[in-house]
């Protein structure tokens, strides 16, 4: 997908009715996403294996801020190289002695693991493909994080305070779980 | 720098209809922050708070059931949530398991010698995502809720610290529960994906106003929130952490688990298929006949061979939970008014019975065994008397609240023309009835047996204190009050049939 994304990208980019500099931008995160990713799953090593899925993550939100998506860019930082990278690499620390090279995982699991990628790649692929094909950009209108800070602390606040009573909840019974007394 | 700040256009905020929210998650709030400043807080106090707040809610329900009834259902914050009868009803549920289930803990923290502000807490903001999913008229405002509602239950589970079995119950519960959760959330995504919406009016509109060419994404969606509600309210098959859970978990906080969970999650699922999806209804009441079947027969059955108490009330409670099913299958306003009355009458019933399993299960809360219940009867003979009267009003027997209840549904189900779902409840009422009789024949007639094997088994119960005592006392006396004079439930049920407003 990102390879297709990265080829379109380059037409436009050829094409010249375009922002150039956005284009460039994009081709180089496009190239840097595709080795980090490739390297990603060909190291033999987890920990480095999670810190190259930090590149390709942080590619993704450097897109969004391209085509103007400034929020879910940065939120995009914040949950997924914040939050969910942070918790592989705990997980990976507490679950494991060594952190060196592993060997298992180049077995008859590779295998598994192209075929779920080309199974996500395809079905991905084909509904971005389907559902948006030709479809521009709308770069005259980009979503402001002031709106969605508007509507959240107005139309939504009581999901909104319901979320951060959930979190306090949450917060609690780690603390309570995880005591010793 | 904020002189050209913009004044935002805030959506007008019924602050009024929020205020069982309001007063329970700040009095959860504020008792946290108390105990985390005061470092000897009086014993009483969380408890005593936590009742006052429950209370509370209970007062603050009352004009708040006028206004509604006299000016109809709302809905504010762009249709986000609402309140209407059937919020308020479920809400005053909650109000008085909370209460409940303080009274019990107390008692029991003091006997198991467990630090005990988090149980309050952790009780005071469940039940607030029982009121909120109870008020929501957005799914994703409902997944809050039932998350909010769900994680602090989790908690509550684990909370002795001593004994294993209270750790592996929380670890089962939060994992199956998340599982869940995750089915819940896909299933609010294909609605979504087919509807366009999350919000339940704009649904419910789009439903009935559209004819579908395609409608697999739609029933897709129906199935995985039928599975993810079906296993918060424990019904079969998506029942198997109920009594693992139910025996391992601290005794009050099962009396909650069985009681306020289970209103909040019939409360969701009344809102989102009887009220939402209405106008499709053919096409999700045979999954939900099949899973009443299954959920009232697996229950009943499985129940007889158990021979702890906590677990048979376990699989008594799936039961119940099937029998709520054949009101919500009826879909109809007299079922969705049976299910209520029965969350009402069952609500009664599962404080009052816990909190006779949580007098007698001792110190180290592990005589559950049918054993300990030998002979009770004549040792202890209103404790024994009051638990009679809870297990005959959980059998149905007449003259007790649990008639209203099961005949309610099984009226419903008749008059929605399904006879096989109302037959087959009744044969399982029958079952039923044997596992409450079993244990009335060890209360009543099997005493003979301490005599001779007194350092055996035989348990001394030590007496009620009187939290548990209020329980028993108020809840006894309610299911015998209901089952002679049920109408005054059953027409606030009646009044508090849930009502759609778009935002």
């Amino acid at each position: 997908m990102i390879a297709m994304a990265a080829l379109q990208g380059f037409d436009s980019l050829m094409s010249g009715d375009t922002v150039v500099a956005q284009n460039i931008a994009f081709g180089i995160l496009a190239v840097v996403m595709i080795v980090a990713a490739l390297r990603m799953v060909t190291t033999g090593n987890v920990v480095h294996a999670a810190l190259y899925l930090v590149i390709v993550l942080a590619g993704v939100a450097g897109i969004f801020i391209l085509l103007g998506a400034e929020f879910v860019g940065v939120t995009q930082v914040l949950v997924y190289i914040g939050a969910i990278v942070v918790l592989f690499l705990f997980g990976i620390m507490l679950t494991r002695g060594a952190l060196g090279e592993d060997e298992e995982a180049d077995t008859e699991k590779r295998r598994m693991a192209v075929l779920v990628g080309v199974l996500v790649l395809v079905v991905t692929g084909g509904a971005v493909l389907d559902s948006f094909g030709d479809a521009a950009v709308n770069r005259a209108a980009p979503s402001l994080t002031a709106e969605i800070g508007d509507t959240i602390f107005s139309q939504y606040i009581v999901p909104f305070e319901a979320v951060s009573v959930l979190l306090l909840a949450a917060l609690i019974g780690a603390i309570v779980v995880a005591r010793k007394d | 720098m904020f002189a050209q700040a913009e004044t935002v256009a805030t959506p007008e905020v019924l602050w009024w209809a929020l205020v069982p929210l309001l007063v329970l998650a700040g009095a959860a709030v504020l008792l946290l922050t108390v105990a985390s400043l005061v470092r000897r807080l009086p014993e009483w106090l969380p408890a005593a708070w936590t009742i006052v707040a429950g209370l509370a809610v209970l007062v603050s329900v009352v004009p708040l059931w006028n206004e509604v009834q006299d000016d109809g259902a709302r809905s504010f914050l762009a249709g986000a949530v609402g309140i209407d009868g059937s919020t308020l009803f479920v809400t005053a549920l909650l109000a008085v398991a909370v209460v409940a289930t303080a009274l019990l803990s107390r008692a029991y923290l003091t006997r198991e010698d467990l630090p005990g502000v988090e149980l309050y807490v952790l009780l005071l903001l469940s039940a607030a995502g029982g009121v909120v999913m109870a008020s929501a008229n957005d799914l994703i405002v409902l997944f809050l809720g039932l998350e909010l509602l769900s994680i602090a239950v989790y908690v509550m589970a684990a909370l002795h610290l001593r004994r294993i079995q209270s750790q592996e119950a929380a670890l089962k519960y939060f994992v199956l529960g998340a599982f869940a959760s995750a089915f819940l959330l896909y299933g609010i995504a294909l609605v979504y994906g087919a509807t366009g919406a999350t919000g339940l009016a704009r649904i419910a509109g789009y439903l009935s106003t559209t004819i579908l060419l395609e409608d697999g994404m739609l029933m897709a969606g129906f199935g995985l929130l039928l599975v993810g509600l079906g296993f918060k309210v424990a019904a079969v098959p998506f029942h198997a952490w109920a009594p693992d859970v139910y025996q391992g978990a601290p005794t009050p906080v099962v009396a909650w688990m069985a009681a306020g969970v289970k209103a909040a999650g019939f409360a969701a699922l009344l809102r989102v298929f009887v009220l939402t999806f209405g106008s499709w209804s053919g096409e999700w009441q045979p999954a939900v006949w099949g899973l009443a079947i299954l959920t009232v027969l697996g229950g009943s059955v499985v129940a007889v061979v158990q021979t702890d108490v906590k677990r048979m009330l376990a699989y008594s409670s799936i039961a119940h939970a099937g029998f709520l099913l054949v009101g919500v299958q009826a879909a109809s306003d007299r079922g969705t008014a049976a299910v209520l009355t029965y969350l009402g009458v069952y609500t009664l019933l599962a404080c009052g019975s816990f909190a006779v399993v949580t007098v007698v299960g001792g110190a180290g809360d592990d005589r559950h065994g049918i054993d300990a219940y030998r002979g009770l009867g004549a040792r202890r003979p209103w404790l024994a008397g009051a638990f009679a009267v809870l297990l005959l009003g959980q059998a149905g027997v007449p003259f007790t609240a649990g008639f209203v209840a099961k005949f309610g549904v099984i009226a419903a189900a008749t008059e929605g023309h399904s006879y096989a779902l109302a037959g087959i409840a009744m044969v399982s009422a029958a079952v039923a009835a044997f596992v409450y009789l079993r244990i009335l024949v060890a209360l009543y007639m099997e005493d003979r047996h301490l005599e001779d094997d007194d350092e055996a088994g035989a348990v001394e119960v030590d007496p009620a204190p009187w939290g548990p005592r209020i329980v028993i006392t108020v809840s006894v006396a309610l299911v015998l009050v209901l089952g002679v004079v049920p109408g005054p439930l059953v027409d606030l049920a009646k009044d508090a049939v849930p009502v759609l407003v778009g935002g």
